[in-house]
């Protein structure tokens, strides 16, 4: 069959048949689709309406004499909707709403009437006018010629966006904290920020918006808006000064031992109040930051500073007295082949209880709490439970560690060991908080109180929740056992394992501890100290407790409490002492200084006017002006002490980054 | 090059494919500009930057093409054939895998994609050997021959996997079609395909009733003719429809992946639980609804050059290349995709024309092959586009964006503009010009 002209015709019209017919149904499609296309158009709508939270504003955090130690501040800004305007209102406000915008913002008129008219004519509704306008700018945009007849008619949309600063720059930053998604998406939680987030937080809002460009969205409609609730502020009970000076004492000696982590708390012995916290670790590059909550988190085995406990049972009991004499034998005693060694090697021989306490002689204590409570050790424990030792301290910040005692009526907590080795504070488990919550008990004159981060929560100036001083247990033992406590505690600093601390200017109690952390490894090199100081100052009327807990110095350096943690505590007394005296340190405490107020007003004004002209800082105190100008780029070289005087830069000049301000104090 | 080809080009061929690649970058700018940033059309790190550099090397090899003596084409397309075959093979050996993919030689600044070039040699090897004065069309052996020259690319392409360029392929048919090969293929391809489409739509029962139905009256109406009439075609054909339809469900459940079940349920709209519909709208059917919905926002008349606001939105995925047509439909409206549409008919009509005139059956096959790859790809991705065929990701010809594609398509193009050119020219050299 060959294949012939015609056939071959008749196949070309086939196959522009089959061209055909799709053509023909391409065309269908597209008058279908774009001629008639109601269902395509509005699912194009329902596509770029989204719902969008609306972060509510953060809460301040303020510390206990009212400075602010963080805040939100909210820019503002503002876009126009060049259609929404109607022709008539279009043409009669462009060129008084270009004037005014021109004094505003600086570029001339003729800019901002160009630019307006050529969104209308590309149907822009989003076109960004101006950003990061303050309150004032903002409440002073929105009532310019067109833009005071509101969104609708005006065309204004005002949109905000949070930042968060801090007035005190890079001091106790660490402790203020901070509450952010890290890069993988997990939420940090550091400081007083993280641990009283949800009270700061405050509730989100939500809005429609309409997608009209990429990445850019319009809202929409407010009839489904919901409002966000700004989060409430919160008070602190930070000293800023004390929390600087703990933060400091505890760096220096961490940086001297090369300790791997450690933790100072100040407390307010009659209120329970926290007036530093500080908790340092050390990170692969050898520098410290605050990385855990060791003071609140971290329970492990407190050694020696238990022995106060301890102690305390056993005179509470009247079973023993500090006259009582006890033989330290050779310094070595053997239980169930256990043995129980002094430092002192040879031992201190026969010595009377509150000697051995002084000297932290395990053996001491040890045989007195065998000797009296070996039979029913049942009742030495209940002891420490009633006092409350036992129960966790139930704090507002989360991932407090749980307290460990064992319990004799339980086979699988107790063994032969478990009363002698709890004597000097083995095979039980504190927090540092938890141990300077009984030493604070007892510098109260037995008075166990909760301690307390934050004092207020307030909205405004209305109080939302505040939070009084909490009493845990009003008699941990009666006041002969307290008065006998705080004596050997005092002697231990006059005479005792802490007699290296001691000063003759001002008087502090406490008890040292170094405790083995690995004390199971049979590879001596490999022993880890914990180097701890629990106490209180003045050691009489006593005003604030203190515990410095230090974990795995260098050994080389050293590890006795007294040497590693002892120091830290006696300069964070000594500076609170010199630097106030004690009157003025709890007069100032109880009310908020009107001056602190007034700087810190003056120092926002400043600090949102201008974001690169010199301030005037004069009359500020050092403490003021100078985060405030490092925190503008300049480097500041600070004369003598007390207020600026004079300053090196004229005031409202253009500042250059790096450049050095030289301020005169006096 | 000699005058004799600028004299002898077929200029309005050259002026319909600079008008398509002209609207393409055009619409290239647009979907890809960033809005309010102030770049030159030169920022070769944007897309229409490079796109510009792609044109301007195209004209580079638009001048190599027409310098090399027509002759070369036919001589080599063996040769031109087996170098593309070896470049689809060593693609899985020094290839760079893009999105699951083993499609494309990366050369550091730019990749290739050598499935692209093998259309032009596939077309060239079969004008070659169709030409041939030994090859008949109507022998088996010769069509099998002939199928193998086109399978040959397609298992490799098929082995990437890019089953989109591969279908491509297949509108080689139509060139052998037009060449003599018995209607018998085509019938028995197109009736296969309709009752697999119609079996997914209606079940296999219906569709062998229906055929049964057909066939009834088809006899009786042979009958009624006076027209022999024997049982066997009628028992063999119902027995094929009846093994192809029961095999329908099986093929479509178990050897077709979950990506084109779904993009078929979409297309014959074979879900009916509202639930489910949604998730493939929002998964798989998510390009197509979003390029329709920017199709149809542009209206009649287009929102006009740089207007269109879902484009500048960016709402449509892969816009600049496989769904350019969108930014067409959207600023230029139902009037500028009509025109695009006007302007890839005038060019094919103008190629079937170009075709029937050569005098050389080698120029004339090689016609039809670049009619049939530039129609396939045209319907298929407009089809796909404005959600008229399933989505098969493959891109229109001289609009979409990529150095590859618009090198490989214009080589396709100017090859024959050479071969036409030359024909007027030395058409009495060619001893093989066969008539038919």
């Amino acid at each position: 069959m060959p294949v012939t002209e015609k056939k071959i015709l008749n196949r070309l019209y086939f196959l522009a048949g089959c061209m055909f017919l799709f053509a023909l149904g391409v065309a269908v499609k597209l008058v279908y689709i774009q001629v008639d296309g109601e269902e395509y158009r509005q699912m194009a709508e329902e596509r770029t309406i989204r719902n969008f939270t609306i972060p509510a504003n953060r809460g301040n955090l303020y510390s206990d004499d009212g400075s602010l130690l963080a805040t939100s501040v909210t820019k503002y800004d503002i876009r126009f909707d060049a259609l929404t305007v109607s022709a008539q209102n279009f043409e009669k406000y462009l060129k008084p709403l270009s004037d005014e915008l021109s004094a505003m913002l600086g570029k001339p008129s003729s800019y901002y009437q160009k630019t307006f008219r050529k969104a209308r004519a590309n149907k822009n509704r989003y076109l960004l006018v101006t950003k990061d306008l303050g309150y004032a700018e903002y409440i002073r945009i929105k009532n310019f010629p067109l833009f005071e007849l509101g969104p609708y008619k005006g065309g204004i949309i005002v949109e905000q966006h949070v930042e968060r600063e801090h007035p005190l720059g890079k001091i106790a930053e660490r402790s203020i904290g901070y509450e952010r998604l890290d890069g993988s998406g997990h939420e940090l939680r550091v400081g007083l920020e993280g641990a009283y987030g949800e009270y700061l937080e405050g509730q989100e809002g939500r809005r429609l918006k309409q997608r009209i460009a990429k990445g850019q969205w319009k809202p929409i409609s407010d009839n489904n808006e919901v409002e966000p609730r700004d989060g409430y502020d919160v008070i602190s009970t930070i000293d800023i000064n004390i929390q600087d000076i703990a933060h400091h004492a505890l760096l220096a000696q961490l940086e001297k031992y090369k300790a791997e982590h450690g933790t100072a708390v100040v407390m307010e012995t009659r209120t329970g109040e926290v007036k530093a916290i500080s908790n340092l670790g050390r990170t692969s590059d050898g520098k410290y930051y605050e990385k855990l909550n060791y003071a609140i988190g971290e329970s492990h085995e407190p050694g020696s500073t238990f022995k106060l406990m301890a102690l305390a049972v056993a005179l509470e009991d009247k079973v023993v007295d500090t006259s009582d004499i006890v033989d330290t034998e050779k310094g070595v005693i053997t239980y169930y082949r256990r043995r129980v060694r002094d430092t002192k090697h040879g031992g201190y021989g026969k010595i009377s209880v509150g000697r051995a306490f002084e000297v932290s002689s395990n053996v001491g204590v040890v045989k007195t709490i065998h000797e009296h409570y070996s039979e029913h050790p049942d009742r030495f424990v209940d002891r420490l439970y009633e006092m409350g030792l036992d129960k966790p301290l139930g704090l507002s910040i989360k991932g407090e560690g749980k307290p460990y005692i064992p319990d004799p009526r339980n086979k699988k907590q107790w063994s032969g060991i478990a009363l002698e080795w709890m004597a000097f504070g083995y095979g039980v488990s504190m927090t540092p908080l938890q141990t300077l919550t009984f030493y604070n008990a007892i510098a109260n004159n037995g008075e166990m109180v909760k301690p307390r981060l934050i004092k207020e929560v307030k909205e405004w100036n209305k109080t939302i929740m505040k939070f009084d001083k909490e009493v845990i247990n009003p008699r941990v033992c009666s006041p002969e056992t307290v008065s006998k406590l705080q004596g050997m505690l005092k002697n231990v600093v006059l005479k005792g394992t802490g007699k290296r601390l001691y000063s003759p200017n001002f008087s502090m109690a406490g008890k040292t501890g170094t405790a083995q952390k690995n004390y199971g490894t049979k590879n001596r090199e490999r022993l880890q100290y914990i180097s701890t100081f629990a106490g209180y100052f003045p050691a009489d009327d006593p005003e604030y407790s203190c515990i410095v807990v230090i974990h795995e110095p260098d050994r080389s350096v050293g590890y006795y409490g007294a040497d590693v943690s002892g120091p830290v505590f006696k300069s964070i007394a000594q500076k609170i002492y010199t630097s106030s005296p004690v009157e003025d340190v709890v007069k100032e405490l109880e009310q908020t200084r009107p001056e602190t107020e007034e700087d810190y007003q003056s120092y926002y004004a400043k600090a949102q006017k201008h974001s690169d002209v010199m301030p005037d800082v004069k009359g500020m105190s050092a403490m003021d002006a100078i985060p405030l100008l490092e925190n503008l780029g300049l480097k500041v070289k600070a004369v003598g002490n007390g207020k600026v005087r004079k300053q090196s830069l004229t005031v409202g000049n253009k500042i250059k980054r790096n450049e050095t301000v030289v301020l005169e104090l006096s | 090059m000699n005058n004799s080809v600028v004299r002898n080009m077929d200029w309005l061929t050259v002026l319909l494919y600079a008008l398509l690649v002209f609207a393409g970058w055009i619409n290239i700018y647009s979907s890809s500009i960033t809005d309010g940033l102030e770049t030159s059309v030169f920022d070769f790190s944007q897309y229409y930057g490079k796109q510009l550099t792609f044109i301007g090397l195209s004209t580079v090899f638009i001048v190599l093409i027409l310098a090399i003596d027509a002759k070369f084409y036919q001589r080599f397309s063996g040769i031109i054939y087996f170098i593309s075959l070896a470049s689809l093979a060593g693609v899985f050996i020094f290839g760079k895998n893009i999105a699951g993919q083993t499609a494309w030689y990366n050369f550091g600044f730019m990749s290739i994609q050598p499935a692209e070039f093998a259309k032009t040699a596939t077309a060239l090897a079969l004008a070659g050997y169709l030409s041939d004065s030994q090859t008949n069309i109507k022998y088996f052996r010769d069509q099998l021959r002939a199928f193998l020259i086109i399978a040959g690319p397609m298992v490799f392409i098929l082995l990437q996997p890019d089953p989109g360029s591969a279908m491509v392929f297949a509108s080689f048919i139509l060139v052998l079609y037009r060449e003599g090969l018995p209607s018998g293929y085509l019938l028995c391809g197109l009736g296969m395909l309709t009752l697999f489409i119609t079996t997914l739509i209606f079940g296999a029962i219906w569709v062998s009733v229906a055929v049964f139905l057909l066939l009834t009256l088809y006899f009786i109406w042979r009958k009624r003719k006076k027209k022999v009439v024997s049982l066997l075609p009628f028992l063999t054909l119902m027995v094929i429809t009846v093994l192809v339809t029961s095999s329908v469900r099986f093929t479509f459940d178990h050897i077709f992946k979950q990506h084109h079940r779904d993009r078929i349920s979409l297309w014959l709209k074979l879900e009916h639980d509202p639930e489910k519909l949604r998730e493939i709208r929002r998964s798989i059917g998510y390009n197509t609804y979003q390029s329709e919905s920017a199709i149809s926002s542009g209206g009649f008349y287009g929102k006009g050059f740089l207007e269109g606001t879902r484009t500048k939105g960016g709402f449509v995925p892969e816009q600049h290349t496989d769904y350019i047509f969108s930014t067409v439909g959207e600023e230029w409206g139902f009037a500028g995709s009509t025109a695009v549409i006007l302007l890839f008919t005038f060019l094919l009509l103008r190629i079937l024309f170009l075709a029937e005139r050569q005098k050389s059956k080698f120029s004339r096959i090689y016609g039809y092959g670049v009619a049939a790859i530039l129609f396939s790809h045209f319907t298929i991705n407009i089809g796909m586009v404005i959600g008229l065929l399933p989505t098969v990701g493959i891109p229109l010809p001289f609009f979409s964006y990529g150095g590859s594609g618009l090198w490989a398509f214009t080589l396709l193009l100017f090859v024959f503009i050479k071969l036409d050119a030359n024909q007027i020219n030395e058409w009495e050299d060619l001893n093989d010009a066969t008539v038919s």
